[in-house]
């Protein structure tokens, strides 16, 4: 049998992942809770995981740390510092409907069509949004009020809603129109530019130089200087061929530019090397 | 539909403080056997996601699994007798007791703190004293609707 491709591995765990959260609400309403929560807190049979957001939110808000917490947004910390921001290209379900509905929008749109440019990196537009999310937070509100932000807590919530309480929530549209204006520009705007839940795993991956990262070896690329098969498999418009710093801090490390060149010269790779 | 008056689960702190520390995620109204947690619906950014509890509906039987399981200290472990959710009120206009036709004790036989939280005076009036914890079981059974529960969320 052939070896499945990185992509189909992460397509699995992706889908596994997006079912699992219409399952676990479903089980509890049957009374089986080893699994509880939603993507802003979650309890896997006693290991407690939380969104970093979250917690620093709580955090700010009432000088109080609990263990839960530390380990869960630990957790979560930790792994973007070693393995780069694979929640999103791995785990998180908004990201998996974003690529598929980006991969649709390449499909079915005229190949001319070149969608939305933005000028100016994502994570520059995100540190601004962020911090303008944060301050106002701060400022005026005492409830966590940028989890009412995070798209993957709400794909949740929207099973707790349906199965606990047979309440049909109306934030399905919301992530239909997000969903609906990304197929349009065909470009991953909320996880390219606004997602704050990813701001706080990207500052935890840039405090490690030595994460995991696409590494390009020039001398090994076999394709002519107009071809750039990576660049088209990359959904979140990035060029793989020039990673440098800042480009690199929107990467999710999920690895679909490694598996197109598998078969051009194998140029791209994933390395733990620190940046040059 | 919206209700504005609901109760918080057991062990909530004060309104302002419980807010500032529950993340929204849902777990105590996963872990409730008696289904009577929900989750606070709706777009309003700074309760939606919340827990409430709406005693007409589905009372809380104080089992305290979900300030057991919250992981942010929202719910506080307490015991049954400190977890001051509310307080009931008995209209004695509307209860079938103190009206004198029929000798109901559908609240007191039901109230997970009966003897303590509910008396019976003379041995058969109902009555409420203050180590009532605002459970909503009374106001749940009542055949009268003559109990409310009044929450004690803004209360420091």
């Amino acid at each position: 049998m052939k070896k499945p491709t990185l992509k189909t591995s992460r397509r699995i765990v992706q889908i596994g992942v997006a079912i699992a959260f219409i399952l676990i609400p479903l089980l509890n309403h049957f009374r089986i809770s080893y699994f509880t929560g939603n993507f802003l807190c979650f309890n896997a049979a006693g290991l407690p995981l939380a969104d970093p957001l979250a917690v620093l939110q709580i955090t700010l808000k009432n000088y109080y740390l609990s263990v839960d917490l530390i380990i869960g947004a630990g957790i979560a910390l930790g792994l973007a510092m070693i393995l780069g921001t694979i929640f999103c290209s791995w785990i998180c379900p908004f990201g998996l409907f974003s690529e598929l509905v980006h991969a649709l929008s390449k499909k079915i749109l005229p190949k001319t069509y070149k969608g939305l440019t933005i000028k100016g990196t994502g994570f520059r537009i995100k540190i601004f949004l962020f911090s303008l999310g944060l301050s106002g937070f701060l400022l005026f509100s005492t409830t966590p009020v940028l989890n009412q932000l995070s798209l993957p807590a709400w794909y949740s919530r929207i099973f707790q809603f349906y199965f606990e309480q047979k309440h049909i929530s109306l934030a399905i549209l919301f992530l239909l129109v997000i969903l609906l204006v990304e197929f349009a520009a065909r470009r991953r705007l909320w996880c390219s530019y606004i997602c704050p839940q990813s701001f706080l795993l990207i500052a935890a991956k840039l405090a490690n130089p030595r994460r995991l990262k696409v590494g390009f070896q020039e001398e090994k690329c076999l394709c002519k200087k107009d071809q750039d098969p990576c660049r088209q498999s990359c959904s979140l418009s990035l060029d793989p061929k020039r990673l440098d710093y800042v480009l690199e801090t929107g990467c999710n490390n999920c690895g679909d530019c490694i598996v197109v060149c598998k078969k051009r010269g194998k140029a791209l790779g994933f390395q733990f090397r620190g940046s040059k | 539909m919206m209700r504005l008056r609901f109760l918080r689960p057991p062990g909530a702190r004060p309104e302002k403080e419980f807010l500032a520390r529950c993340l929204q995620c849902g777990q105590c109204a996963q872990v409730c056997i008696f289904d009577c947690i929900k989750m606070r619906t709706g777009f309003n950014p700074f309760t939606s996601g919340t827990p409430e509890i709406s005693p007409r509906d589905a009372p809380c039987h104080l089992c305290m699994r979900c300030s057991a399981i919250c992981p942010s200290d929202a719910l506080e472990d307490v015991s049954i007798e400190e977890s001051k959710m509310g307080y009931a009120k008995l209209d004695r206009k509307l209860c079938h007791t103190w009206k004198g036709f029929i000798i109901c004790r559908s609240c007191y036989e039901r109230c997970p703190l009966k003897a303590t939280a509910m008396v019976l005076e003379k041995g058969i009036y109902p009555a409420i004293t203050d180590r009532c914890v605002g459970c909503g079981v009374c106001e749940h059974v009542c055949p009268e609707q003559a109990i409310v529960t009044i929450p004690t969320r803004f209360v420091t």
